[in-house]
């Protein structure tokens, strides 16, 4: 379980990491690594060449601010995590990385190296979209922007092209009368989810009034639940949530069978997750606690 | 004072302090807590190289051809050995005559069994390039590809392919079985009923996997290997390779467990001192995780089809099990077939049940070879009998606790046979069981109020009684080695003793427990104790540590030699104290004449004489102070009687777990509430280091209950499983907190009435969980009869129980 040889870069400047990527086909971006390297152990990944973006200039910076919070390339989860002010403005992301493996995996892991790996069961690229979160990203043609919603495409498979970088991610803060909150099933505290919810609930007077409700886990990408976000139209805590379930049921229709569980585990799981997410939002949004 | 009854610390002998049944704190845990502790991967020797060995990536296939070139030309490359090279290397033994022999050579020739079968060896400069290389034989190796038998239904199909092509079939052991009575049962029982038990493939998987350096110089062979049977390593060694014994030396350095994966011998273990011996240089090879996943044993994957008769007010009469083992390709050293002969001879666990008739099977597949695990085949039985008696309080109507209260043993059944020869010959079934019963109703109660107000969640609750034999014959399971284990005691010049065991320590505390036996066999301290194991050349040949068994027969073996140096001790003192032998006495660790503690002899003078000051001993006696004694465990049995029975264990804990579970409905998330462990085993030498191995043990029985599975394509016969992101094991995080009582029934036949203590928790949590479920879905009518019980099987459980769309 030794990695194939690969040479390795640290960079200071965007600029000279985005020349080093251009110099080869199969170079990889390291961030903290938590993924990539596992899997170059396993010879499934094999770079020729590691840039290693820990030492870019600004890639560290978090700042938050009235708009939101912006997160650096990297910047580390557990940084993340354990900032009173990014849980005050955007509290899902807390509630997201409380799931995010264990501390030293969080420790090393970013927030950005997260969403650019794209893992269909990883929780940051569903809280990304369930908070509307906006990716930035350099290029040899400049920078860009892309909506967390438009960003993944499938598994490990994003709309970043070889040679760009996710700078930053921007997740706006929470509005008023909304919660944000993430739920999930995995066998063992800290894995991945089986099947995991990430929602963000608007309510007024006790009823849902709109929701981005956003699987992984589940099929290959994060994915919007349009029919449960219609179903959820309207919803109070006291409903029976069969309407729901079946709602987000359906929009489990291609979710994966695997060695853990059944693609009728997952369809069953959904749908039971929504009903209980969406009922844990009305409740904090009730009373004005949180999750 | 004898030498023939070493049932009891040396009555002549006042302790200052009793150290047996103290927890005495373990003294080997302050160098693994700082990170001071050496492990073979820790070792280093001078131009030493490293090892790869390359995998068979097929299930099933016929080598064509091997091109090791373009791996040779790799710079850093040394030599790269296929297993023709090995022609000087004798096959695996092959001693137990009524298993189909596998002929496995030290690396496969010609045809691969299994993906991770090892074919070829690389040795390069460090392990990075070794597997550069590894991966270029891989990549040159042409294999023709063959039909490959994924399960037990495939490999029993009628046109099925044969492993082993002058097989009649895929019957690794074929041991069908009738009784009479339990026929005649079948015909006289007011119902009957037919049902399938299930407990997958698992494995020990140690924290430290394993790992070989080898040394060959001068002809002299050192060996250091993660293995629990150092001694049984050098045998296999040189009967294989023709090198003298006393010539090989195998050292186990500091373990990081076993679990009974590493009481195997492995082709590694061979092949590492053939290669060095081969090429003049130390070599070393670590095992990665992916490796210990495919190559190191499996274990379970077992499949129980039962017939059951009862009849209506809840007595079960009789219950007919065909008993199918998995064991993966069968070529490992020692074989895998006796798991599935335990599960038979313990199926009926706590309970006295007669009328049990087993049919044993073992099945060979591709897949990794299975063999010995924690448990070693007892935890798959009781899933099968809690689970029938269950099934049979369901259909009656009668009281799970009453019918186990009815069929519970009794404590004046000791010694009890049971139906496959196994005597039990004490235990405190009984009382265990009620105890156990007890305290879980007292959180059964709590929980159940604490889940009053959400309709999605059940609670239920899961009892066992199981028995646990301690102290195996590896004769049954090797056709070679029987039960003994040795001690060598000395006592050196300074007083202080030292002693060499036979017997392993791969993290249970041995050293310990060790320790605290001389102290009071020697009325010394057990910090005067210094323990030696694990060193072919240091310590006395032994069988090394697996099966529950070193606290039985290390009990035994020092006290044997401790009573020969004592007797040597006496005379020496008596001698210096111008007394008689039979007056003299040891008190808080001098020696006196008994009624006068003026004058008195310290140890160190005795020993002093004995070594160094040989003018004072007794004239014409022998100089030295060290004493062995070879301890052959009273009433184990080493071959079946002519009925198939045999009494393979020296003595047999007992124990009762309990455990309350709560399973929410939507979406099959199950967790433990509470779980319970009424356990004997016996006089506790250390009851935290026996504590510890509940724990453990425990832990390892949710592992299985819930979480492990090595799971194949069923089509190809591929591993669904390379890391630790498919199998998953339970973290800290998943391992209930746990009630843990003791009763001490003392073995009546061994020393000091110990029993052996390391297997036990691993036994029950299977069997109390697939209760518990079963009994928390009871009213959605689900059966839980397989493990591990994960949320998905549960709802899968529910949803074939309530029909379509049942459960939502």
């Amino acid at each position: 379980m030794k990695p194939a040889a690969f040479d390795y870069y640290r960079p200071t400047t965007v600029e000279d990491a985005l020349a080093a990527l251009g110099t080869s086909e199969t170079a990889k971006i390291l961030a903290g690594g938590q993924s990539l390297i596992p899997s170059m152990n396993f010879r499934l990944a094999q770079p020729d060449l590691l840039v290693d973006i820990g030492g870019v200039e600004g890639f560290d910076r978090m700042e938050v601010g009235p708009e939101g919070v912006m997160i650096g390339a990297s910047v580390t989860q557990s940084r993340v995590m354990t900032s009173d002010e990014v849980a005050d403005a955007v509290p899902g992301l807390r509630r997201a990385l409380r799931h995010v493996a264990h501390l030293q995996i969080r420790n090393r892991g970013t927030v950005c190296g997260s969403l650019a790996h794209a893992d269909p069961a990883a929780e940051l690229p569903a809280m990304a979209i369930a908070c509307g979160a906006t990716i930035f990203i350099r290029g040899p043609a400049g920078e860009r922007t892309v909506d967390a919603g438009d960003f993944f495409l499938g598994p490990f498979w994003t709309d970043l092209a070889h040679g760009e970088i996710v700078t930053g991610v921007h997740f706006p803060a929470e509005s008023a009368g909304t919660v944000t909150l993430l739920d999930e099933l995995a066998w063992r505290s800290g894995d991945f989810a089986i099947t995991g919810l990430a929602a963000a609930v608007a309510a007024r007077d006790g009823e849902a009034t709109g929701a981005r409700l956003v699987s992984f886990g589940v099929s290959g990408v994060a994915s919007r639940m349009t029919g449960a976000e219609q179903a959820v139209l309207g919803f109070a805590g006291g409903d029976d949530g069969s309407d729901l379930y079946e709602a987000a049921y359906g929009d489990a229709a291609d979710a994966v069978d695997d060695i853990h569980a059944t693609a009728e585990y997952r369809r069953e799981a959904l749908g039971a997750l929504a009903v209980r997410s969406v009922r844990a939002a009305l409740a904090a949004n009730g009373n004005g606690t949180g999750v | 004072m004898t030498v023939d009854s070493p049932m009891r610390i040396n009555p002549m002998i006042s302790h200052r302090a009793a150290h047996i049944g103290r927890a005495v704190l373990r003294r080997e845990d302050r160098s693994p807590l700082t990170g001071r502790r050496r492990y073979v991967a820790d070792l280093r020797l001078p131009g030493m190289l490293e090892v790869a060995f390359v995998r068979s990536p097929e299930a099933h296939a016929r080598i064509v051809s091997i091109d090791t070139g373009p791996a040779l030309a790799l710079p850093g490359v040394h030599a790269v050995f296929t297993g023709a090279d090995l022609d000087d290397v004798a096959p695996f033994p092959h001693k137990i005559l009524y298993i189909q022999p596998v002929g496995q050579t030290a690396l496969a020739v010609d045809r691969v069994r299994y993906v991770g079968s090892p074919y070829a060896a690389v040795v390069a400069t460090d392990r990075y390039v070794a597997e550069d290389a590894a991966s270029l034989v891989a990549a040159h190796t042409e294999f023709e590809s063959l039909p490959a038998v994924a399960d037990l239904d495939q490999a029993l199909a009628p046109d099925a392919p044969k492993l082993y092509d002058d097989w009649p079939d895929n019957y690794l052991v074929n041991y069908p079985a009738e009784k009479e009575e339990v026929t005649r049962a079948f015909e006289e029982a007011d119902h009957s009923y037919s049902d399938t038990f299930i407990s997958p493939r698992q494995t020990g998987l140690p924290l430290e996997c394993r790992g070989v350096l080898a040394d060959v110089v001068d002809g002299q062979v050192t060996l250091w290997s993660s293995t629990q049977s150092p001694h049984i390593v050098r045998t296999t060694i040189a009967e294989m390779t023709g090198i003298p014994e006393p010539r090989i030396r195998v050292i186990t350095p500091a373990m990081g467990g076993g679990f009974g994966t590493k009481t195997h011998i492995y082709p590694e273990d061979v092949v590492m001192p053939w290669i060095s011996r081969r090429i003049g240089r130390p070599v070393r090879w670590i095992e990665d995780r992916f490796e210990n996943l495919v190559s190191a044993v499996h274990a379970r994957d077992q499949r129980h089809d039962v017939d059951v008769a009862y009849d209506d007010d809840g007595t079960i009469r009789a219950i007919r099990c065909k008993a199918y083992c998995d064991v993966g390709s069968g070529e490992i050293f020692m074989p895998g077939t006796a798991p599935v002969f335990v599960t038979g001879g313990c199926i009926t666990g706590g309970y006295d049940f007669p009328n049990m008739e087993v049919h044993h099977f073992c099945v060979v597949t591709n897949k990794t070879p299975a063999g010995a695990y924690r448990g070693f085949g007892v935890p798959e039985g009781l899933l099968v009998m809690e689970g029938i008696i269950d099934q049979v309080a369901r259909r009656t109507g009668v009281d799970r606790v009453e019918i186990r209260r009815r069929m519970v043993l009794q404590e004046d059944q000791m010694p009890y046979l049971m139906h496959g020869g196994g005597r039990i010959d004490s235990g405190s079934h009984a009382k265990s069981f009620e105890r156990a019963a007890e305290l879980i109703a007292r959180s059964l109660e709590r929980i159940r109020a604490e889940y009053a107000d959400d309709p999605d969640v059940r609670v239920g609750v899961g009892y066992t009684n199981y028995v646990e034999p301690t102290t195996p014959t590896y004769h049954l399971t090797t056709g070679h080695w029987a039960g003994y284990d040795s001690a060598t005691l000395r006592v050196d010049p300074d007083g202080a003793a030292r002693v060499g065991l036979g017997t392993t320590d791969l993290g249970q505390g041995t050293e310990t427990t060790a320790a605290q036996l001389v102290a009071d066999s020697l009325g010394l301290d057990p910090d005067d104790v210094t323990v030696v194991m694990g060193d072919t050349d240091r310590a006395p040949y032994g069988l090394g540590a697996w099966g529950s068994r070193s606290a039985i027969v290390m009990s035994g073996s020092i006290l044997m030699a401790a009573d020969r140096v004592m007797v040597k001790a006496r005379e020496i003192a008596a001698h210096m104290l111008e007394a008689a032998a039979e007056d003299v006495v040891l008190t808080n660790g001098e020696f006196h004449v008994a009624g006068s503690e003026a004058p008195s002899v310290s140890w160190s003078q005795v020993a002093t004489a004995a070594w160094v000051r040989t003018v004072d001993l007794p004239r014409g006696m022998e100089p030295g102070l060290e004493m062995s004694g070879y301890f052959e465990p009273p009433e184990l049995e080493h071959l079946p009687d002519a009925s198939g029975k045999v009494n393979a264990a020296a003595s047999w804990s007992n124990g009762a777990h309990a455990g309350v579970v709560s399973v929410r409905i939507s979406t099959g998330e199950l967790k433990i509430e509470d779980y319970v462990v009424v356990h004997d085993c016996g006089t506790m030498i250390n009851p935290m280091i026996i504590d510890g191995q509940v724990q453990g043990g425990v832990a390892q029985g949710v592992a299985g209950a819930m979480y492990e599975e090595f799971q194949y394509d069923p089509e190809t016969a591929l591993p669904r499983f390379a890391s630790f992101m498919e199998y998953l094991y339970p973290t800290c995080s998943e391992v209930p907190e746990m009630t843990i009582e003791h009763f001490e029934t003392p073995a009546p036949e061994q020393p000091l009435g110990v029993k052996g203590c390391g297997e036990g928790g691993t036994i029950g949590p299977g069997a109390v969980v697939a209760c518990a479920v079963s009994d928390a879905l009871a009213d959605l009518g689900v059966e839980i009869k397989a493990t591990p019980v994960t949320p998905s099987a549960i709802r899968q459980a529910i949803r074939e129980a309530s029909g379509p769309g049942g459960g939502a």
